[in-house]
């Protein structure tokens, strides 16, 4: 047969049948070595089945090698003596074919390859395109080349072309068939154990058939001739569907047996690692990240600075330490490590700066406070009005606000009369206390701050604040717009004003240069918010002081203290004679034109007309709008008038009190006095009415304080608090928001005295305590 | 920090701290750092390393649970009412200080 072109040589129709032929069953031992020549070995058979004489030696161990050595032409003799050997058809042209050597031929695929060829070369057939396909599929599934994925075909088709290949079997149909089965070798152990590499690789693409498409114009010649051809093929495939002459059929192909290896790879080792992470070590994380973003690493490690110095010493620990983390924050603001290694340098060192930092301080501030609250506990609470459990609950929340100047106060059942535990709390320039009078005593605890401020700083026995000055102050109050500043006033006459939210001892503000300042000791201080609708502002707040020169002055804040006045106190004769014209003097020798003011009161309604007590006696009521004239004088009072009081429900009503020893009651429209209280030979240095009731006032005398309640008796007190011997009363002041009083005295001492048992304040009639207590209005 | 090196307390410090401890009821004063160990304490030296070790396991619970609320807060102060104490503790990062008070009530 001439020699087909290579590919036609790769239709192997091994499986065809055609026509009957015994297939001799060959039994195949499985020891032979290798799966992979089982589909070989189906191929193998096929072809001896084919082949009719072929003797089979399946003979397992042979050595390639050998086989041309061993291989013995065999000679087939039939019975009649005549040689009936088979000869092959084909002979190899030695020639032909480039030498190619294919190292992928060594031992068992040349082997395979020439098996393969010497029965190919007989039965070639047509080429059937569909059916090359499937052949090529099947030889490749049947081959399971271990070695190499280079299909036998191929190997083939190479070995053909090689007459460097050194096998003579492609020559002799007879050639010894054998099995070439992978050569036994001893394995050795050591040959398990080599580590045999094995490289997959993929091949490159082999083309099989390729034929291109031929493009013809349509207005060539041979268009006519393709067109036509065309068309026939397009018939043709048409009828191929139920055509006779056109069979389908199916193979299947013999599929090796898949071998199974198993494969361990080294043990993997695992880890487990667990975190609780909680809301904050989130937070933290995320906030630390962020910080670590900037730009500056320092900015995180003085972000840390404090929190790490615990982890700072974490690094130069010595080994041998144990240093226990916790399994519960993995964040890097952690220090909650507890470390059981002590190094005793970085301790002492720590611990140093422990008790140095701020920190520490004011937790120790505190604590302070916090056990003051607990000792003082059912007073707070009474003061608090709340009820004072027997197991005492935390009430109030506590404010650490340290801007607020407070007193420390204690409780004190007014009823029992037993005097409390006394705090101290000194704005005078001397420490506790030998000043004869307390004047400045008129911080208004409730005044001039606002609920939320009222900071509970009452358990320290010592003061919050302490303003150094280099005189004795005689007058205090806080600003109600701006509740930080406290305005004082000095014996000398000066005015300053601290911002309490400072330590500092210098005040924000100081009159000493003002060219107009008191020239006498100021003896009431007030912050009056005056509507200056003209000026555009509403509610200005300014400074009123009446001092011993006889000025009351407005002081106004702009580059410092402005002072204004508002009215020169001018002495008056007592108005025995009807004479016009109160305000002049006459007829007594006067060293001075000035009376000196002692305190004064604006009204609590209309804040243009106030008060002003003067050292005669006198009592003035003035009006911003003028500053020369008296409104009216009120004279009642033989001595000097210390304190006035407008009724903060009634606003007709004063009330006042003098060294005369009296307390007297006005009404704004008579001047006369309208009650007047003698209750003690001891000068009365200070009144208040009560803040829930228009009818009850407090008295401070030298001796005793009186809380009076003209609804139950004009003539009597309600309640008497007699001092301690040698202390004299001389502040008195009602608390607003709850039943306290707060008296000082001239020890230094603020007392906190709770009014128990009052009678239940009126609702109703509030503002009408003249008619109830003497009828309709008297009309002078 | 360190400073110079002199063991000086502040004055302050130490009078508020001698102050705390004259106060009515309080039973013991301590200060103890991060790992437990005491700084100053009135007490003997188990009692304290009890309570240490006790509060600071409280203070760290009490602080996750503030700060898991609201990651922002933190904790700024403990107090432990019990039938015959109250146990206070300002916590802070570095250290703990601890003061038990008997109110007299």
């Amino acid at each position: 047969m001439p020699v087909s072109p290579v590919n036609s040589r790769k239709q192997q129709n091994l499986w065809l049948s055609v026509g009957p032929q015994p297939k001799k069953s060959i039994s195949f031992t499985n020891t032979v070595k290798g799966g992979q020549t089982k589909g070989y070995l189906g191929a193998n058979q096929s072809r001896m089945a084919m082949s009719k004489t072929l003797m089979v030696l399946p003979e397992i161990k042979t050595e390639k090698m050998n086989i041309p050595t061993v291989r013995t032409p065999i000679q087939v003799i039939n019975a009649l003596g005549v040689d009936v050997t088979p000869r092959p058809l084909y002979q190899q042209d030695p020639h032909m074919g480039t030498a190619k050597p294919n190292k992928l031929f060594t031992s068992q695929e040349g082997s395979y390859g020439s098996e393969y060829i010497s029965s190919y070369s007989l039965y070639q057939n047509t080429i059937n395109p569909s059916m090359l396909g499937q052949f090529t599929r099947s030889v490749l599934g049947s081959s399971t080349v271990s070695k190499s994925s280079v299909s036998t075909t191929d190997s083939i088709a190479e070995d053909l072309e090689e007459p460097s290949y050194r096998r003579e079997k492609l020559t002799s149909f007879t050639d010894l068939r054998v099995m070439r089965a992978t050569p036994e070798k001893i394995v050795t152990k050591e040959d398990l154990q080599k580590t045999i590499e094995i490289i997959l690789t993929e091949t490159e693409t082999l083309r099989f058939f390729n034929l291109p498409t031929v493009m013809v114009s349509v207005e060539s010649e041979e268009a006519a001739k393709v067109i036509r051809r065309n068309r026939t093929y397009e018939t043709l495939c048409r009828n191929r569907l139920g055509n006779d002459l056109y069979v389908e059929r199916m193979m299947q192909t013999i599929n090796g047996a898949p071998k199974n290896k198993e494969v361990q790879c080294d043990k993997i080792v695992k880890e487990d690692k667990g975190i609780m992470s909680s809301t904050w070590d989130l937070y933290d994380s995320y906030n630390a990240m962020e910080l670590s973003s900037l730009p500056t690493k320092q900015s995180m490690l003085e972000s840390n600075t404090k929190a790490s110095i615990v982890s700072k010493d974490h690094e130069p620990r010595v080994p041998g330490s144990t240093i226990e983390k916790n399994s519960e924050a993995s964040s890097l603001m952690d220090i909650e490590n507890v470390i059981l290694t002590k190094i005793h340098d970085d301790e002492e060192d720590r611990s140093e700066s422990i008790m140095k930092s701020d920190k520490f301080r004011q937790d120790l501030f505190f604590m302070e406070r916090v056990l003051m609250e607990n000792l003082f506990q059912p007073k707070l609470a009474a003061y608090r009005q709340l009820p004072v459990l027997k197991e005492p609950e935390p009430e109030e929340p506590e404010d650490f606000l340290e801007g607020e100047k407070l007193e420390q106060e204690t409780e004190e059942e007014v009823k029992k009369e037993e005097e409390e535990e006394i705090e101290i709390r000194t704005e005078q320039s001397t420490i506790p206390a030998n000043l004869e009078r307390l004047w400045s005593f008129s911080c208004d605890l409730t005044k001039g701050l606002n609920v939320s401020s009222l900071a509970w700083n009452k358990t320290n026995p010592w003061p919050e604040r302490i303003y150094q000055s280099p005189y004795g102050v005689t007058a205090v109050d806080f600003s109600i717009g701006a509740p930080n500043l406290l305005a004082v006033g000095y014996h000398n006459g000066n005015i300053a004003i601290y911002n309490v939210q400072s330590n500092s001892n210098v005040p924000v503000l100081d009159s000493s240069e003002s060219p107009q300042k008191h020239l006498g000791p100021v003896w009431q201080l007030q912050w009056i918010e005056q509507d200056r609708g003209t000026t555009g502002d509403d509610k200005r707040e300014i400074l009123v002081s009446i001092s011993a020169d006889g000025r009351i002055s407005k002081w106004v804040i702009r580059k410092g203290l402005d002072c204004h006045d508002l009215m020169r106190l001018r002495r008056t004769t007592t108005s025995n004679s009807k004479r016009g014209g109160e305000k002049e003097k006459k007829g007594e020798a006067l060293i001075s034109r000035q009376a000196p003011g002692m305190c004064f009161a604006f009204h609590p309604k209309d804040t243009n007309i106030y008060l002003a007590g003067t050292e005669e006696g006198h009592i003035h009521k003035c009006s911003c709008s003028y500053n020369e004239q008296y409104l009216d004088t009120y004279r009642g009072h033989k001595g000097p008038v210390y304190k006035i009081a407008w009724n903060p429900f009634c606003h007709d009503v004063f009330l006042s009190c003098s060294a005369d020893w009296g307390v007297i009651i006005w009404q704004q429209e008579s001047t006369t006095p309208f009650l007047s209280f003698y209750p003690t030979t001891y000068v009365v240095y200070d009144v208040a009415w009560s803040p829930k009731s228009s009818y009850i006032f407090a008295a401070a005398n030298e001796s005793r304080v009186e809380i009076w309640d003209l609804h139950v008796s004009t003539l009597d007190p309600l309640i008497v608090n007699v001092a301690n011997p040698g202390i004299k009363f001389t502040t008195v002041l009602f608390a607003k928001q709850t039943d306290c009083l707060l008296v000082g005295d001239s020890d230094g001492q603020v007392a906190v005295y709770e009014l128990r048992n009052m009678p239940t304040t009126l609702d109703s009639g509030r503002g009408d305590i003249i008619n109830t207590l003497l009828g309709p209005k008297p009309n002078r | 920090m360190l400073g110079l090196g002199l063991p000086q307390r502040p004055p302050l410090v130490e009078e508020t701290l001698k102050r705390i401890q004259s106060h009515k009821g309080v039973i013991g004063t301590m200060v103890v750092n991060a790992e437990g160990i005491p700084i100053r304490t009135t007490l003997d030296n188990s009692t304290t390393v009890q309570y240490a070790g006790l509060l600071h396991q409280l203070t760290m619970k009490a602080r996750s649970t503030v700060r898991d609320i609201d990651p922002q807060n933190d904790l700024t102060f403990l107090r432990i009412r019990s039938k015959k104490h109250e146990i206070m503790v300002a916590p802070d990062k570095e250290y703990l200080l601890i003061v038990i008070q008997n109110p007299c009530e």
